[in-house]
């Protein structure tokens, strides 16, 4: 960070001055997991990389870490003049400082490494440098509670609290409490881990402590930091994720609108893509970077238009909120008696998927806000559309469930996903699921659980292609341990009293055992289109009626046609 | 149309073996087109070497998410043991792990391997077979003690290239 981007940060730290909070600003040397497009990254010992992304550490002599220091004080000294009122201190994940505090990644023999005193000499010399130069505000520290690392010889837990107590004599005047490394080989805050699972580790943080103990990782809703602060385990509620899904969370907050606050998902979507240096995204929240997009702004509608939406999961919903903010007169039906269409299923899958009905209890309650008009327990017919004769319909009916059309695929013991995922198909104990992605995914580790013996079939490549890669290896994780087997860039040939005959992409052709066949295989729904613009009605389809595809395509969809129509 | 298991068996060990043969095909033929482009002052076992040991270091990756120190040494040297021999198997040697005589100990033995015999198809000694294929195991010994912090070390106690009928190699603390 050189002198140029003062200006920059001065008008961060303004605009947060503005809305009356305070603007903190993080130093971070990326360390071990730094170089990606370099040739090389920077660390204490030259331990390789288990993850292939990130390249060979070169190590850092004693003039590189004085120099570290160095540029760490120059960089605080323009966050002071930049007007900043926090500096924050990264020592987390993988990161240079917690490369030096890890036994894992420092191997060193001089005074910056052997034992945990060492390790720390790195940090308490910068935390000594940067508070000097800090004065009155304050700075904080994020260090690693349980590095998670104990496979491969990381700190004990009990090293890691040495590290925060050296710390907090060092200088530190708020400690932000972290699980985890990059390289772990544990999940930390994907779906699967619940919600407040890491408060132990602020709690522990706590008892060695005398200044605040902060903490983000999955608490995503206020009861849980609040019922922890109250216990006198924790100080500070941080959250990152949360506020990507929507940043005006902590002011819905206050104001007691907590229904409308847009849950995160913790699909890791947004670490993925910054992992790979790509622009951000969100994949529940369509705005996420375009904030100050004026086309993605919800704009009062320039002519009142009377809408029906088909179909009341995530699309329709989204859809419904935002186009009646806008000031349409917005109807939205749906056969079922329920909100959420196949949401509703999606979301008994296991491993956290029940968090994925957290956004249609959002848009419900923006919905409802917004004067939308629920039509449930009703079916959208073409007579319907001629009597009511809106100036517009939106189709997001959901996608159509197929079969397949190898002989066989008409069989009694071939049932579609939805009814296995509510219960109402029987379902034996052997069991194919033919499609490779994230739907067919879900049922089979449902049924696996259950202990039956699955077996994944799907036409695509490579598994699970729509899931981002920071989230995939839980779920390749998960077949394994529930011993699901999986056959990709396969055809279901053939399904037989007994099973069914896999034809691999190569011509192989595999018997497998099978007393029912589950179908999560997708296509567009046409349903509605023909007499909607035969009646030159304006026409959108969106979300899987569209094309199959996700909850996020669903919500993205709902918005970009909420804020157009 | 039933399938029929012991057609489909056979067509898959079939192209099993091709592929096995054409994974060594491809590294004489690579040795070769090194060897002449950098002419006739190279150093063949050089070339080799480097090229077993750039194999090694990229291997070694595949084994990192595995190894556990979790388990102790014991069982780690027994993982790892389980490791090497699987490069083995997966060019169509037929290798075995034994647990050695103290527990920081595990032998390996290839029982049969393919690898000798390409050799000698393409005109390389047995010398060079030999080194080529300890410099890729004990690259990968060395990366996995750079990464774990381990002091673990493999030897070649036997070896079919020297006419022993097996090779047998310790791995051991
Ligand atoms: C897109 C993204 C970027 C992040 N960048 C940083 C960072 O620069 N520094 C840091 O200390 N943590 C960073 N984190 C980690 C978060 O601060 C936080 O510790 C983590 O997401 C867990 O908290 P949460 O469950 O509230 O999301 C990032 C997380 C995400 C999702
Ligand atoms: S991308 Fe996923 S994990 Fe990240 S904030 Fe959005 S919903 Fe949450």
């Amino acid at each position: 960070m050189i002198d140029k981007f003062i200006p920059g940060l001065k008008r961060l730290a303004d605009a947060i001055h503005e809305q009356k909070a305070i603007a903190g600003c993080q130093l971070m040397h990326c360390g071990r997991v730094g170089g990606i497009e370099t040739e090389y990254c920077q660390g204490p010992s030259p331990v390789p990389q288990r993850l292939r992304i990130f390249r060979p550490v070169e190590v850092m002599t004693k003039a590189d870490i004085k120099q570290c220091i160095k540029e760490h004080v120059e960089a605080t000294e323009r966050l002071l003049k930049a007007g900043f009122d926090y500096v924050e201190i990264s020592g987390i994940v993988g990161y240079l400082l917690s490369n030096f505090v890890s036994s894992y990644t420092n191997r060193r023999t001089d005074e910056y490494g052997g034992d945990i005193q060492g390790r720390m000499r790195f940090v308490v010399e910068l935390v000594a440098e940067v508070k000097k130069l800090c004065g009155d505000v304050p700075v904080g520290i994020r260090l690693c509670a349980d590095e998670l690392l104990d496979d491969v010889g990381g700190n004990t837990p009990e090293e890691s609290m040495i590290t925060y107590e050296m710390a907090e004599e060092a200088g530190v005047d708020v400690m932000s409490v972290t699980a985890g490394w990059q390289e772990s080989i544990y999940p930390v805050i994907s779906r699967d881990i619940p919600m407040g699972s890491w408060l132990h580790l602020a709690e522990r943080a706590k008892q060695h402590l005398k200044i605040p103990v902060s903490m983000a990782y999955r608490l995503f809703t206020p009861d849980l930091p609040n019922k922890a602060i109250g216990e006198g385990k924790l100080d500070i509620w941080e959250m990152c994720r949360p506020m990507i899904a929507d940043p005006l969370m902590p002011k819905k907050v206050l104001e007691g609108t907590e229904d409308e606050i847009r849950p995160c998902v913790a699909c890791n979507v947004c670490l993925a893509r910054l992992f790979r240096d790509a622009p951000m995204t969100c994949y529940i929240n369509p705005v996420c970077a375009h904030e100050w997009d004026p086309k993605y702004e919800i704009k009062p509608a320039e002519m009142e238009k009377n809408i029906i939406i088909v179909g009341a999961g995530p699309a329709g919903l989204e859809c419904a909120w935002v186009a009646a903010e806008r000031g349409h007169e917005v109807h939205i039906y749906d056969k079922r008696e329920e909100l959420g269409g196949t949401i509703i299923e999606a979301s008994k899958a296991p491993y956290g998927d029940d968090e994925l009905y957290g956004q249609i209890s959002f848009s419900k309650a923006k919905a409802e806000k917004a004067g939308v008009e629920f039509h449930l327990g009703t079916e959208v017919t073409p007579e319907l559309i001629e009597e009511e004769m809106p100036d517009t319909v939106v189709l997001a009916t959901g996608p159509k469930y197929v079969k397949g059309t190898a002989p066989g695929f008409d069989r009694a013991n071939v049932v579609p996903m939805l009814d296995v995922l509510n219960g109402k198909a029987e379902v034996g104990e052997n069991v194919v699921v033919w499609g490779n992605l994230k739907p067919g995914i879900g049922v089979a580790l449902l049924l696996a659980k259950q202990g039956k013996k699955v077996t994944v079939v799907g036409k695509e490549r490579k598994l699970g292609k729509d899931i981002n890669p920071s989230f995939k290896w839980r779920y390749v994780g998960y077949l394994k341990d529930n011993r699901v087997a999986t056959y990709n860039d396969s055809e279901i040939e053939e399904i037989t009293d007994d099973g069914i005959t896999i034809r691999t992409y190569d011509g192989y052709r595999i018997p497998i055992k099978a007393d029912t066949v589950v179908c999560t295989e997708r296509e567009a729904n046409p349903d509605l289109k023909d007499v909607v613009q035969e009646n030159g009605i304006e026409l959108f389809v969106i979300g899987d009626a569209l094309v199959p595809r996700n909850l996020s395509s669903a919500v993205h969809d709902g918005y970009r046609i909420g804020i157009r129509v | 149309m039933a399938v029929d298991p012991q057609k489909e068996l056979t067509k898959l060990h079939g192209a099993l073996g091709v592929s096995q043969a054409v994974i060594k095909s491809t590294f004489f033929e690579w040795r070769q087109t090194a060897l002449e482009l950098l002419g006739p002052s190279s150093d063949t076992l050089d070339v080799v070497l480097k090229f077993w040991e750039v194999a090694g270091v990229d291997v070694a990756k595949n084994f990192f998410p595995m190894l556990n120190l979790r388990k102790g040494q014991e069982g780690l040297i027994l993982d790892l043991a389980r490791a090497l021999a699987g490069t083995g198997i997966a060019n169509g040697a037929v290798v075995r792990v034994e647990k050695g005589e103290g527990p920081l100990e595990a032998l390996i033995r290839w029982e049969r391997c393919p690898w000798p015999t390409f050799a000698k198809r393409y005109g390389a000694s047995m010398k060079e077979d030999l080194l080529g294929c300890d410099k890729f195991l004990q690259t990968i010994v060395a990366e996995a003690n750079a990464f774990l912090g381990t002091d673990l070390k493999i030897e070649t106690q036997k070896a079919i290239p020297s006419g022993d009928g097996v090779c047998l190699r310790r791995l051991y603390k």
